[in-house]
């Protein structure tokens, strides 16, 4: 056997005919033994990654993608229920659920928690609204919009957990940088109105 | 009579949880993700050095396992190689959209294989920190095609078949591939042990 042979045969290294070829062949044998020493380096630097791993919001996205792909969410999105996909809705949506949680921050360890299901029905009896939350006004912007024949939108979006407890949801304190996927009704002024935690 | 106790339930492979999760089984899905998401995770990391990206690439190997068109064929190649190869596409096309890497990929697979001079002096020692880190980085400013390579076999110890499924080329030339780059990884590690040496200066080594 000679070197390039001897080369030829890793990964199936340790027949005989190997062995001797390391053992006769100075150059082959250093060669082998830096070899052995990147071996050992792999191993320690997969070591050192062993835990990592993908953060645990990647598993609650995909789940909720498997949900809506299966058709196992209770409440499947009717046709007109489509989530608008243009940013800038999502970010007007973004901006509204902040805007009312910035605002209503201070006295949430106070209040109740919300139970009430808005009632919505009336805007649009085709559609479906259970597990909406009320934010506040809503009631009164729904009932001026219906009496407007206005129309509502709705938005998919991520939130962290923290907004569920500022309305008045039991959120674990090692959760709440967590995040959640929300449906949030927007009126056609922008204004949110509602918003349900697809958990 | 001695009744040894009840063993454990077989474990699923993972062609059976994907058949269960093809019929909606939510768990099963779960099941084949929690599996496998963190070796594809550390392949996104390694390749791309950033978090962000292999989070993302993560995600949308799971998400394009979903569709139903997913492009999976059992006579191909095991899943957990056809994920790498969905995770290492994902991965080269943030590579290229943000060119994340600039290690020029210029080198060939029929490139000259350089033996390695027999030197006297030791590389750093590759399993204390100083050499770990050494040799990451080494990993990562090797050309991707020799990176992909070294992450998926010498770190994710991906067995070389699988690792030809997730490439799209034969095993012989993962072989290669993961030889040249080894050859290139101990040539940078030895740069960096004696910063004065130039390349040029190594000797080729033969023996008959
Ligand atoms: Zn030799």
């Amino acid at each position: 056997m000679n070197c390039q042979e001897f080369w030829n045969t890793i990964p199936e290294l340790g027949d005989c005919e190997s062995s001797r070829h390391l053992l006769e062949c100075p150059a082959c044998a250093a060669r082998m033994s830096r070899h052995r020493e990147l071996e050992a380096g792999f191993r320690a630097v997969a070591a050192g990654f062993r835990r990592v791993e993908a953060p645990p919001r990647v598993e609650a996205r995909l789940r909720s993608a498997f949900r809506r792909q299966t058709g196992s969410e209770s409440r499947a999105p009717s046709r007109r229920w489509i989530p608008v996909v243009t940013w800038a809705a999502a970010f007007a949506a973004m901006f509204a659920l902040a805007a009312f949680l910035v605002r209503d921050r201070q006295p949430e360890a106070a209040r109740p928690p919300v139970q009430r299901t808005i009632e919505l029905a009336m805007l649009q009896p085709q559609a479906d609204y259970d597990g909406f939350i009320p934010l506040p006004n809503s009631a009164g912007v729904a009932a001026d919009d219906a009496a407007d024949g206005d129309d509502v939108n709705l938005v998919r979006v991520e939130v962290p957990r923290s907004a569920m407890i500022a309305l008045g949801l039991d959120v674990s304190a090692d959760r709440e940088e967590e995040l959640v996927e929300a449906d949030i009704l927007l009126g056609s002024n922008g204004i949110a109105r509602a918003v349900r935690f697809l958990d | 009579m001695n009744e040894r106790p009840m063993t454990s339930a077989p474990v699923e492979t993972d062609d059976e949880l994907l058949l269960r999760m093809q019929s909606g089984d939510e768990e099963a899905f779960l099941t084949l993700y929690r599996r496998r998401q963190a070796g594809l995770f550390r392949f996104a990391l390694h390749m791309s050095g950033s978090m962000p990206v292999a989070e993302d690439v993560t995600q949308e190997v799971f998400l394009a396992l979903l569709r139903e068109d997913c492009g999976y064929a059992p006579d191909r190649g095991t899943l957990s190689g056809y994920l790498f190869g969905i995770a290492r596409k994902l991965v080269l096309r943030h590579l290229d959209r943000g060119r994340l890497d600039v290690v020029l990929d210029t080198d060939s697979d029929d490139f000259a294989q350089p033996e390695l001079a027999v030197l006297d002096d030791p590389l750093l020692d590759l399993t204390r920190r100083e050499g770990i880190d050494a040799l990451r980085r080494a990993v990562q400013a090797l050309p991707r095609r020799y990176r992909e390579v070294v992450v998926l076999c010498d770190l994710e110890e991906v067995d070389y078949a699988d690792a030809a499924v997730a490439l799209g080329c034969p095993i012989g030339t993962v072989r290669s591939r993961l030889h040249r780059a080894r050859g290139l990884l101990l040539e940078k590690l030895h740069q960096e042990r004696n910063p004065r040496q130039a390349l040029g200066t190594l000797k080729p080594v033969r023996c008959v």
